[in-house]
């Protein structure tokens, strides 16, 4: 049985947003709620990486762990997914979770949030597979019509990836493979030196990055 | 929306209780110098080792905030990694708690088995005494009410995953704890009012003096029969009125403020604090307060009128209260001797064990 996961390619991603907007438009998601988002580090500064994140489907995930009623379940692909009718919207979730996966549609005085919503992996919830309960909940199930995430389906740099473990780890170690092999060592065949150059190591003493944000 | 009164005050709790502290760190001018050197330790790192981004990763699990688009609550921290500290802090907390809860109950219901209700050695008299104006016992009640729906909630949230769940099942479950986590949130707030209250009323009686160590020193004569003689409120009532009361209940009123209102954009690791700090101060209060609950009630015969009808039986008073009742009898108390036929409510007479 296959093991599914995301990889997110740091030396590929280039901060488009494409796998946040797709997620939104394939399951039709609610203002305020993004299952997917990309985080740049030392944006603006030689050497600035971004990630793509959302619900990283966690072996022992705290998610599950934390949950007053139990709402969580692991599909055999090892994805893991919640049940809308049984969550409290009590919100552990969301502070246990590493990722800031879980989502809530409101966050109103007295501790109403509504109903939980994240990253299903397209994989949908516990309702029939593409029914329109399934649907309207949790979003499209891609996985019961053969496709794979939509974000990673459309990721342009292939940065994002979605789908078996196997099959991502050997795409990931041959990419890191040819990234060592080929090329020249001042010049890789691809990412970002090639794209924007070799940085230069900063000059001491070196101007704070970002300029203003200090 | 932060700079709403309430969002103010709910600010100045916060950083009057340290819970602050997260929100504090990622915005104090270190934390930003911590990450300007590991940008520039990135930049170093590309120049001579392209490819390998360690200080990039190091970064993230620093918990540094990051930029994003995507707008909401921390989207801009990648991975917050208390987040795993707090769901193994709460494993303990939980055990431990609800066997304290467990043990206190069972211990109570061993207790009465082998004790039954514990009675005065004297015949109830003709004379009562208003132990407790109308306005103490309002208050009282509105405590006791909202207390022990917290309660019996919170252990519905808290304990109701390995206790009820298996019991019910997982829709039945569910219900159940949508009622229990609405009812916590929307009767909670009204501590706010029904604390200081309670405090307000019942300071008066809860001076604490030398006598109140000798009491506890005597422990086994109360539950004996043999009293060490005690004020209006004895040692074990002002252990209640200053734990679970003044020091319990209103930290219990701030940490659940924290986490009932996430409309004020606290931090994630800023409620966990919340939480664990409610949680055992919950489960340490809910302890102490069966023990109150069971005295005031089952356990010694007469108490519970002092709660319904304010009056008690004279003879209670100088069993159980010796002080107070010599003073009632000196005329130094506020409270003075009524017959029970004059009384304006029909006062149950503490039930007598036969001489």
């Amino acid at each position: 049985m296959a093991r599914m996961k995301f990889l997110c390619d740091a030396e590929r991603c280039i901060e488009c947003n494409g796998c946040v907007t797709a997620c939104k438009q394939e399951h039709d998601i609610p203002w305020g709620v993004n299952r997917r988002r990309v985080v740049t580090i030392n944006d603006g500064v030689p050497g600035e990486r971004s990630i793509s994140v959302a619900c990283m489907h966690c072996s022992d995930a705290p998610c599950m762990a934390v949950c007053p009623v139990d709402c969580f379940y692991r599909t055999e692909e090892g994805i893991v997914l919640h049940d809308k009718d049984l969550c409290i919207g009590c919100g552990y979730c969301f502070y246990a979770c590493p990722f800031g996966a879980p989502q809530f549609p409101q966050a109103g005085a007295f501790g109403v949030r509504g109903k939980m919503d994240k990253c299903t992996f397209c994989a949908g919830g516990p309702e029939a597979n593409n029914s329109d309960a399934e649907y309207k909940k949790y979003g499209r199930n891609r996985l019961a019509e053969g496709k794979l995430p939509a974000c990673a389906e459309m990721c342009a740099t292939k940065a994002l990836l979605g789908g078996d473990s196997d099959v991502l780890s050997d795409i990931y170690r041959e990419r890191v493979t040819n990234r060592a092999a080929r090329g020249t060592p001042s010049m890789p065949p691809w990412g970002w030196d090639t794209a924007y150059g070799r940085p230069e190591a900063p000059k001491q003493p070196a101007a704070p990055p970002g300029g203003a944000k200090s | 929306m932060r700079s709403s009164p309430i969002g103010r005050t709910a600010g100045a709790l916060f950083a009057a209780l340290s819970f602050a502290a997260g929100l504090a760190a990622a915005q104090s001018p270190a934390v930003v110098a911590k990450e300007v050197d590991l940008a520039q330790q990135q930049q170093s790192q590309q120049a001579v080792q392209p490819l390998n981004n360690q200080p990039v990763w190091k970064e993230i699990r620093s918990g540094v905030p990051q930029i994003t688009t995507v707008q909401g609550r921390e989207t801009n921290i990648l991975i917050q990694s208390q987040g795993e500290t707090w769901r193994a802090v709460r494993v303990p907390i939980a055990f431990w708690g609800g066997l304290l809860f467990a043990l206190t109950v069972g211990g109570l219901a061993a207790f009465y088995m082998i004790r039954g209700t514990m009675s005065t050695q004297v015949k109830p008299g003709d004379r009562v005494i208003e132990r407790l104006t109308p306005a103490d016992r309002y208050a009282h009640w509105l405590m006791a009410i909202v207390w022990v729906t917290l309660g019996v909630t919170g252990l519905i949230l808290s304990l109701g995953k390995s206790v009820l769940l298996p019991l019910i099942g997982y829709t039945l479950f569910s219900w159940l704890a949508v009622l229990a986590k609405n009812l916590h949130n929307f009767i909670g707030p009204v501590l706010i009012v029904a604390v200081p209250w309670m405090i307000v009323r019942f300071i008066r009686y809860n001076g604490i003096s030398i006598d109140d160590f000798r009491w506890f020193a005597h422990l086994r004569g109360y539950f004996k029969g043999e009293e060490y003689p005690s004020g209006k409120f004895n040692a074990g009532e002002k252990l209640v009125f200053w734990l679970v009361l003044v020091v319990l209940s209103t930290t219990l009123v701030v940490s659940g403020l924290v986490l009932v209102f996430p409309n004020f954009d606290q931090t994630r690791s800023t409620m966990q604090v919340a939480n664990v700090v409610h949680m055992i101060a919950a489960y340490v209060a809910i302890a102490l307060a069966c023990v109150h609950i069971y005295l005031g009630t089952l356990g010694v015969s007469g108490t519970y009128a002092a709660m319904r009808d304010g009056y008690v039986d004279a003879t209670w008073a100088e069993h159980h209260h010796l002080r107070w009742y010599e003073d009632v009898v000196a005329g130094r108390a506020r409270e003075q001797f009524v017959q029970r036929e004059a009384a304006p409510v029909a006062v149950a007479a503490a039930r007598a064990k036969p001489a």
